[in-house]
């Protein structure tokens, strides 16, 4: 046995002998009887006489009592026994005051509980890390063109530049393109749309992700004719083929093409997320199938930008800035190399192709960094406010035990083990709310996927890691010595002789600390912060939701696409009678298709050129493709002109615009019969009249202001939405609606069945989850201060008892005694609210990103917290002072 | 008596595994003794120091103790060596050994240098 396995062991065994108490003391006992028996004997035989035989075995033993007392220190670890007595001494004492325990113990739960549920957030969307290889160094390879607008993280460079960029860069260890797709897959009888994405052969090396089972996108996949195999993810592999191992012997169906399984990857790899492109396909929440991406030579070759979405991954040592400098030169040599076909839209924009690249990080977590931030901020102010809540009544029941530490140190007991003592104290609440606070954010990460706003990355792994079980110890422990220091310290400062003068009845006879009161005062200034915070919140999130989108949010919508039976030139048949059909379905009262939803993240924009205006270059709008009845479907109100009719759908070129289309390109003229062409340069004959204008529609997003936009009839592509306006209630149209289509085509791939109402509740996702997270620790913040400022006017109430009596004694009318604690209490709350709208007024600019429609010194919100927060705080006051007010005079003055 | 000198911190130890060693099975009062003669008396001992010394030994498992009776039939408790006792014996001794043989030759009258 080596030295230090002998140590440990000895260790061991001393802190079980600890744990245990007791021992065998008597053991030892009659060891050293039996040593003095033996030394005393020897004694009397050299011939000294027995009791001072035994006299000298005892001197030379060098005490009984010091032996023992070594003998104890050696058996058994003393300072783990103390902290035994202590704990036991505590929980003792905290049972006996159970009203003060359960008090304590649920604040710094809720304190705790709050900090650790959005730690728990927080640690899943920014701390943990993604599962590609080192995620730092992957970037984002954009082609902002400054004549777009539109913003710079749209675009991708087209395949032709891309390959130039592949061969000739140094910045980059590989590179890779996505494109987003989704396919029909039928799945037990129902056929639904499954996100996916074509890729490239670089795309898994890129990543640096391995498939769980089988084969990653191979080379000879990306050549025509080989293309019909699938990597899928693990969820799938699960869902659709029971998690079995002969998958890769197994194949599926996607859009009625069959396609070998070639690999399944692990569980967490289900790139790109949402969240993981700036303007990816809303509607694909995470990637489920990996399928190749073939390009024939006319696509290698394209200049143009396209629909894929280039990533890289950075070689060591280079900098996104370096890569920076690398691709915008590129760019620039490309751009003067290719100068672009002047025929096609996009070409006469040739010369301005630049480069962007941006760290993925900065794309997946960048925008929610600074909500996550915000939340951060607002539950440490929540556990600020929860500590200050346990001081004041660790505060509160140390004067209460002043009599008991008084005696206590009277009897001799030293300072600091007072101090450990009450910190002991502390520590338990701490650990006890430690306990209620991880009860409490694991039923906050129960509720989370049901607050999910969708587009905040990775929300749903949250969960209780050890990092997040840290934190919850960590903060408990914070709160216990931050809570319990100053009592612990203030406690032990007995004054002997003042106790002992006082008739050992109250060192303190003043009705409550100004330290207590600071702590209240500080506390309400939080609450206040937070109040604010919330209340700005909720009245943007008022503003965004009741914003006038331009169309009704009943009409109930769904997803169509068509299948290779389909042939183009039929589509426009099928449409036409598709509406023909839904329209005289009972209850309804239009039905129309359109190219991309509304508030779908999908949108085109396009050149344009209007007679009689002093036209610029690249003027844009946006623009929709759609059938005749669809602007009667979505309600959007007709402002001029008219609607489209079955006229406008064949060759004649009639267009609807906005009313900011009218205005901004015919101020000061009937915009009706106006004509409006794409790009002069391309095709200046080819004018389209405008016949009508129609309200601003909300198209991008709820909160962006409209854009120029405007609607072509005619629309004929093999996938669209359908949008249906009705009288009846959604559920009933939804039920016509399948049957109709079941009778049209059983085949027939329809997804993502919602009420345009749902599109906005869907936009405005991310403002409610943190609108209702920031207001629920606000109301806890509330709550949390209100407690405190009840238990201190009940603590002080308590102690003024005889005060009170001699008041009432002299005259004092019991309305002048309920005024007296009322004004007690105005003054502390008075007194936050200030100093807290002196911190809202300094703090809230930080907020100027979150808000809408409102300036971050919004009066309203201002007087409505500030009056909440006097109403709640008189609320609070109202029972204690009453007890005072209900003093009987002579029994007060008995009680001492 | 006036030279006798304190038990050097550390080494008690090592002279209770040692007389063990060599007396096998012994009492904490025989193993006092014992101590005491075998410095020749010039160590100054209090033999109450000794039992929290077998205890710790004890706890390290390099001795183990059991109840038994005495030469003078009274029940005492008898301490022995255990396996891992004798190896720390010989790992001690070696390493005072060595300590002592560097010392002496700082102390030694330098003759050769």
């Amino acid at each position: 046995m080596s030295s230090s396995l002998a140590r440990m062991r000895a260790f061991l065994i001393r802190l079980g002998r600890s744990v245990r108490r007791g021992g065998d003391a008597t053991e030892l006992e009659s060891e050293l009887e039996a040593h003095v028996a033996m030394h005393t004997e020897a004694g009397v035989a050299a011939g000294l006489d027995p009791a001072k035989a035994r006299r000298q075995a005892l001197m030379k033993l060098g005490g009984v009592e010091q032996v023992r007392q070594a003998q104890r220190e050696r058996a058994g670890l003393v300072w783990l026994e103390n902290l035994l007595q202590d704990v036991r001494y505590g929980g003792r004492t905290l049972r006996r005051a159970p009203g003060f325990a359960v008090t304590a113990i649920a604040t710094v739960g809720l304190g705790i509980g709050a900090c650790t549920a959005i730690f728990s957030l927080v640690n899943a969307v920014l701390i943990r890390s993604l599962p590609y290889g080192d995620p730092e160094r992957l970037v984002y390879l954009f082609t902002p063109n400054l004549n777009l607008k539109i913003p710079a993280e749209v675009l991708c460079p087209g395949y032709g530049d891309y390959f130039d960029i592949q061969r000739d860069n140094h910045s980059f260890e590989s590179m890779s393109n996505l494109v987003q797709v989704r396919f029909s897959v039928d799945q037990r009888g129902t056929t639904q749309r499954i996100g996916s994405a074509r890729v490239d052969e670089g795309f898994f090396r890129t990543l640096q992700t391995q498939p769980e089972i089988g084969r990653s996108i191979e080379p000879e996949d990306v050549q025509a004719g080989h293309e019909k195999v699938a990597v899928i993810s693990h969820a799938l592999w699960v869902s659709m083929f029971g998690a079995r191992s002969d998958v890769l012997e197994k194949s599926l169906t996607l859009d009625k093409n069959s396609y070998r399984v070639v690999g399944v990857m692990p569980a967490e790899f289900e790139y790109p997320f949402e969240s993981d492109l700036p303007y990816g396909d809303s509607q694909i929440k995470s990637t489920q199938i990996w399928v190749p991406l073939v390009l024939n030579a006319a696509k290698r070759a394209e200049r143009e930008p396209d629909d894929n979405v280039t990533i890289a991954r950075l070689r060591p040592g280079v900098t996104v800035r370096g890569a920076q400098a690398e691709m915008s030169h590129m760019m620039a040599r490309l751009d003067k190399q290719y100068p672009g076909d002047s025929k096609t839209e996009l070409g006469p924009m040739r010369a301005q192709w630049g480069a962007l690249v941006k760290k993925f990080t900065d794309i997946s977590i960048g925008p929610v960094r600074p909500l996550m931030r915000l939340l951060l901020a607002a539950v440490g102010l929540v556990l600020l406010i929860a500590c200050g809540n346990a001081a004041n009544l660790l505060l509160a029941r140390a004067a209460e035990r002043a009599r008991e530490l008084g005696v206590r140190t009277a009897l001799g007991a030293g300072r600091g083990r007072m101090v450990r003592q009450l910190l002991t104290e502390s520590l338990l609440i701490g650990a006890a709310g430690c306990a209620v606070g991880l009860g409490l954010a694991y039923l906050f990460l129960r509720l989370l996927p049901r607050l999910d706003p969708g587009n905040i990355p990775r929300l749903n792994e949250a969960s209780l890691d050890w990092r997040v079980l840290l934190v919850a110890a960590g903060a408990a422990l914070f709160t216990s010595v931050v809570a319990g220091l100053m009592p612990a310290v203030r406690a032990s400062q007995v004054e002997l002789t003042e106790f002992l003068k006082s008739h050992g009845a109250r060192a303190n006879s003043r009705g409550h600390s100004r330290v207590q009161s600071g702590l209240i005062v500080t506390q309400t200034a939080m609450v206040v912060v937070l109040l604010a915070a919330a209340g700005l919140l909720i009245r943007s999130y008022i503003k965004v939701v009741t914003v006038d989108t331009g169309f009704s949010q009943s009409t109930v919508t769904f997803h169509l696409s068509l299948d290779g039976r389909y042939k183009p030139q039929q589509i426009g048949a099928f449409y036409r009678d598709l509406m023909a059909r839904l329209e005289v379905l009972p209850g309804v009262q239009a039905a129309g298709a359109v190219n991309d939803l509304p508030l779908s993240n999908s949108e085109s924009i396009g050149m344009i050129w209007v007679d009689g205006y002093p036209n610029k270059d690249f003027q844009q709008a946006e623009g929709r493709v759609i059938t005749p009845d669809y602007l009667a479907a979505m309600n959007i109100p007709l402002i001029a002109g008219r609607y489209f009719n079955v006229s406008d759908t064949g060759r004649s070129r009639t267009t609807i615009i906005n009313e900011t289309f009218a205005k901004t390109y015919f101020p000061h003229r009937n915009p009706i019969g106006g004509r409006i062409s794409g790009d002069p340069k391309v095709k200046l004959t080819d004018w389209g009249t405008v016949v009508g204008v129609v309200a601003d529609v909300r198209h991008m997003s709820l909160e962006e202001q409209p854009q120029p936009q405007m609607y072509g009839a005619g629309f004929d592509g093999d996938s669209g939405s359908i949008a249906v306006r009705a009288s009846i209630p959604p559920a009933t149209v939804i039920n016509e609606i399948r049957t109709t289509l079941k009778a049209i085509d059983p085949q027939l791939a329809i997804t993502d069945i919602r009420t345009m109402g749902d599109w906005v509740s869907m936009a405005s996702a991310r403002r409610r989850f943190q609108t209702s997270l920031l207001t629920a620790f606000a109301g806890i913040a509330l709550v949390l201060a209100l407690v405190g400022l009840y238990g201190l006017m009940a603590f002080s109430v308590n102690r003024r008892t005889r005060e009170v009596g001699i008041r009432m004694a002299l005259g004092a009318e019991r309305r002048d005694v309920l005024l007296l604690v009322l004004r007690n209490a105005g003054g502390l709350v008075g007194a936050g609210l200030i100093a807290g709208l002196a911190c809202v007024w300094m703090v809230t600019r930080v907020m100027r990103s979150f808000l809408f429609g409102v300036s971050e010194h919004d009066p309203m919100t201002v007087v409505s917290v500030s009056v909440l927060m006097l109403v709640c705080g008189l609320i609070a006051a109202v029972v204690p002072a009453r007890r005072a007010a209900s003093i009987e005079p002579m029994q007060a003055l008995r009680t001492e | 008596m006036g030279d006798k000198t304190d038990v050097w911190q550390g080494t008690l130890a090592l002279m209770i595994l040692k007389t063990l060693e060599t007396m096998g099975p012994q009492h904490g009062y025989g193993l006092a003794r014992r101590i005491e003669q075998t410095s020749g008396d010039l160590l100054q001992l209090n033999y109450g120091t000794l039992y929290p010394a077998l205890l710790k030994l004890e706890q390290e498992g390099y001795v183990r103790s059991q109840w038994g009776v005495s030469d003078n039939n009274r029940k005492a408790k008898f301490y022995e060596l255990t396996k891992a006792g004798q190896k720390q014996v010989r790992r001690a001794t070696a390493d005072w050994e060595q300590a002592t043989e560097i010392l002496s030759r700082f102390l030694a009258p330098a003759e050769e240098a």
